[in-house]
C-alpha cells in the first residue's frame, strides 16, 4: 500500500513538512476520508478477543463500529469529515493485487498450520492477514453514513487519488488517509491518524506536500519519479535503491529518463519492460469526478432510521447509537469557531532567526557558533 | 549583546502568567527600540502580542536585533525563581544559543543567574492592518475576569453585545441562561474603576469563554481592561503592562456556518 518509505524519508530529509496537532485543532475543516481504507483499518483493528465482532447472526460488524464511533470522534471535535469509496482499480494495480492475493494465500496456509498446533498468538496474527474488504462492507458503511448524514462519494477509480481532486480544488481542506500515495496525487494536506482510536492518544501527523517540495528542492514531477523509485503499486522499483540513493538520483538527474541513462546496469539491475511512463501517467491524471461537481452536505442524522438499522439489524446497543445520534446534533448546533488566519494575512517569512543571524555575522564568529550550536537548538 | 534591566521584576512574571497557557512556545524579538512577541496559539484562534519599550526598562541595549524563540513553560519555571521584589536581567550575546536570567534582590545581597536554552522555531507571523473599531469599551479588569467566569459556567460561549444602553455579556446552555449588563458610569471619580463605552455602531459578536478566560490571566497587570469590537472581526482585548507597554489578545469570533 502506497509508497514505501516515504512517510520516514520526508520525516528525515524535510522535516518542517511534518507537523503533529491535535485533533481538536481541526474544529471546522472539512476533511475527505479515504473510506476503503478506514474500512480495512477497522476490519482489522476493531476486534474483541483477536476475534472481528459480530451481530447474532454471525455478520461482522466491526467495520460499522468503527464508522460510527470514529466519525463521532471527528464530528464533536468539529471536523467536518466526508467519505471517498474506491471505484474499480485500475489496470496498472493488477501486479501489486496479484501479489497481495499471493500473500493472502500463504497467509491462509500459515493460518492452517497456526490452527493444528493451537497457536494463539499466530493464530490472530494471521487471521488478520486474511482480511478482506468485500463490496457488503462498503455498501453497509455506506448505508450507515447516509443515517447518520455524512456525505461520501464513490471515486471512479482510486479514492485515494479523488480525495486528492477534491483537497486541491479547495472543496476539503485536507485528506485523512494513512496512504502516502494520496501526496502523489498531489494533495496539499495529508493527515494521518485521523481515525484512529481515541484511546491509542496519537496525535495527528500532517503532512504539507509544497513544503516537502520545497525542502527537497524538486517540483512535483520529479517528487512522483522519487515515489516511482521508491516502491509505489503501478510498477515495479529498482532492485538496489532505497530511499537515500533515490533522492540522491532524482536530485542529480532530475527524472527517471536521465537516471537510467547515467545507472550502473550491471550494478542494479532495471526491470525489465519497466512501466514507470504509465505509473507516471496515472500520478498526473488519475480518474477522478470532476470535484467542481460533487456538492457536500452535511444533514441532520436520522436517529430512527439509525436505531432500527444498528439495533435491529446489526445487534447494537440502543443507548449507545442514540447517545451517537445526539452528539451527531449537536455538533451541528451553534456556530463554529473562526480562525485568525482569515482575518489576517501571513507576513512572509523573513528567513528564520539562525539564517539571518548567520548572513550578517563576521565569519570568525561563524566558526566558533557553528561548534557551539548543539542539538538544543533545533527546537522542533 | 542585548541587554535589558528592570528593577520591577513581578511585572515581567505576570507577562510570563499572562501567555504561558496560551502559547507553548514564542520567539522574543529584541530590537533597538524594544521587546515584542506574537504568537498565535496552536488551534489559530487567538493570538497574543506583547509590547515592551525600551525606555521601560531600568537599562536596555541591544546592538543587533535578535530573534529569542523559547519554550515559555521553561521560561516560566525560570521566572518562578524570582521572588515578586527581585531586579530581573536578561542577557544574551549576539549569536547565542542560549539566555541568561538574572535576578538580585533588592538589598543586593543575593544573585541567582539561570540559563536558558534557546530553540529555533518557524511560527507564521500575522500582520494585523490597523483598525478603526466600532465599539471600544474600557472597564475594571477585575470586573472583566469575574464576567468570564460567572458566565463560563453556562454555556461554552458569551455574547458581547454593545449598544449605547451600554455593553450586555450573555451566555446560554443547558441549565440556563445568564446575562450581565454594565451601564456607562456617569461620575468618573477614578478612571480606572469606570465602565466607558465609545462607540461607533452597535456591534453583537459571540465569543468562545475558554479563550476569554485565558486572557483574564491578564488581569494582575493592570487594573483596566480595554476591549475592542467591529463586526465580523476578531476581538482584541488589551492591558496595559505597568508602564512599560501593553499586551493585546485577538480572538476569532464565532461565525454561523454555512453549509448547514
Amino acid at each position: 500500500m502506497g509508497i514505501l518509505g516515504l512517510a520516514k524519508l520526508i520525516a528525515d530529509v524535510a522535516p518542517s513538512a511534518v507537523k503533529e496537532n491535535e485533533i481538536k485543532n481541526y474544529f471546522g475543516r472539512k476533511v475527505a476520508v479515504d473510506a476503503s481504507m478506514s474500512l480495512y483499518q477497522f476490519l482489522v483493528a476493531v476486534r474483541q478477543e483477536g476475534n472481528m465482532l459480530t451481530n447474532a447472526d454471525g455478520e461482522v460488524t466491526s467495520h460499522l463500529m468503527g464508522f460510527f464511533y470514529r466519525t463521532i470522534r471527528m464530528v464533536d471535535n468539529g471536523i467536518k469529515p466526508m467519505y471517498v469509496f474506491d471505484g474499480k482499480p485500475p489496470t496498472m494495480k493488477g501486479g501489486e493485487l496479484a501479489k497481495r492475493q499471493e500473500r493472502r494465500e500463504e497467509a491462509q496456509k500459515a493460518l492452517e498450520k497456526a490452527e493444528e498446533a493451537g497457536n494463539v498468538e499466530d493464530i490472530d496474527k494471521f487471521s488478520r492477514r486474511l482480511v478482506k474488504v468485500t463490496k457488503t462492507h462498503s455498501e453497509e458503511a455506506k448505508t450507515l453514513l447516509r443515517l447518520m448524514g455524512i456525505p461520501y462519494i464513490e471515486a471512479p477509480c482510486e479514492a485515494e487519488a479523488q480525495c486528492a481532486a477534491l483537497a486541491k480544488a479547495g472543496k476539503v481542506y485536507a485528506v485523512a488517509t494513512e496512504d502516502m500515495d494520496a501526496l502523489t496525487f498531489q494533495t496539499p494536506v495529508l493527515l494521518r491518524h485521523m481515525t484512529f482510536s481515541e484511546a491509542r492518544k496519537m496525535p495527528i501527523k500532517e503532512f504539507h506536500l509544497s513544503k516537502v517540495l520545497e525542502e527537497l528542492n524538486i517540483n512535483h514531477e520529479e517528487f512522483i519519479d522519487l515515489c516511482i523509485l521508491l516502491g509505489c503499486d503501478y510498477c515495479d522499483s529498482i532492485r538496489g535503491i532505497g530511499p537515500k540513493r533515490a533522492i540522491e538520483l532524482i536530485s542529480k538527474h532530475r527524472n527517471i529518463e536521465e537516471i537510467l541513462k547515467h545507472l550502473d546496469k550491471k550494478k542494479y539491475s532495471v526491470p525489465e519492460d519497466w512501466a514507470y511512463t504509465e505509473a507516471r501517467r496515472l500520478f498526473m491524471e488519475p480518474e477522478v469526478a470532476d470535484p467542481a461537481d460533487i456538492d457536500l452536505k452535511w444533514t441532520d442524522p436520522d436517529e430512527e432510521g439509525l436505531v432500527k438499522y444498528m439495533c435491529e439489524e446489526k445487534g447494537f446497543n440502543e443507548d449507545r447509537i442514540r447517545s451517537g445520534s445526539k452528539k451527531l446534533v449537536k455538533a451541528r448546533s451553534g456556530s463554529t469557531q473562526g480562525r485568525l488566519d482569515t482575518f489576517f494575512k501571513v507576513l512572509p517569512q523573513p528567513s528564520s532567526g539562525v539564517n539571518k543571524r548567520k548572513s550578517n555575522e563576521k565569519p570568525e564568529s561563524a566558526k566558533k557558533s557553528k561548534s557551539g550550536r548543539g542539538s538544543s537548538k533545533r527546537g522542533r | 549583546m542585548f541587554e535589558a534591566r528592570l528593577v520591577q521584576g513581578s511585572l515581567l512574571k505576570k507577562v510570563l502568567d499572562a501567555i504561558k497557557e496560551l502559547l507553548n512556545e514564542a520567539s522574543w524579538d529584541c530590537a533597538d527600540s524594544g521587546i515584542q512577541l506574537q504568537a498565535m496559539d496552536n488551534s489559530h484562534v487567538s493570538l497574543v502580542s506583547v509590547n515592551l519599550r525600551a525606555e521601560g526598562f531600568d537599562k536596555y541595549r541591544c546592538d543587533r536585533n535578535l530573534i529569542m524563540g523559547m519554550d515559555l513553560t521553561s521560561m516560566s519555571k525560570i521566572l518562578k525563581c524570582a521572588a515578586n521584589d527581585d531586579i530581573i536581567t536578561m542577557k544574551a550575546q549576539d549569536n547565542a544559543d542560549t539566555v541568561t536570567f538574572i535576578f538580585e534582590s533588592p538589598s543586593q545581597e543575593k544573585v541567582s543567574d539561570y540559563e536558558m536554552k534557546l530553540m529555533n522555531l518557524d511560527q507564521d507571523h500575522l500582520g494585523i492592518p490597523e483598525t478603526d473599531y466600532a465599539c471600544v469599551i474600557k472597564l475594571p479588569s477585575g470586573e472583566f475576569a469575574r464576567i468570564c467566569r460567572d458566565l463560563s459556567n453556562f454555556g461554552e460561549s458569551i455574547v458581547i453585545a454593545c449598544s449605547k444602553e451600554g455593553v450586555k455579556f450573555s451566555a446560554a446552555g443547558d441549565i440556563g441562561t445568564g446575562n450581565i449588563k454594565l451601564a456607562q458610569t456617569s461620575s468618573v471619580d477614578k478612571e480606572e474603576e469606570a465602565v466607558i463605552i465609545e462607540m461607533q455602531e452597535p456591534v453583537t459578536l459571540t465569543f468562545a469563554c475558554r479563550y476569554l478566560n485565558m486572557f483574564t490571566k491578564a488581569t494582575p497587570l493592570s487594573p483596566q481592561v480595554s476591549l475592542s469590537m467591529s463586526p465580523d472581526v476578531p476581538l482584541v482585548v488589551e492591558y496595559s503592562i505597568g508602564d512599560i507597554g501593553q499586551i493585546q489578545y485577538f480572538l476569532a469570533p464565532k461565525i454561523d456556518d454555512q453549509d448547514t
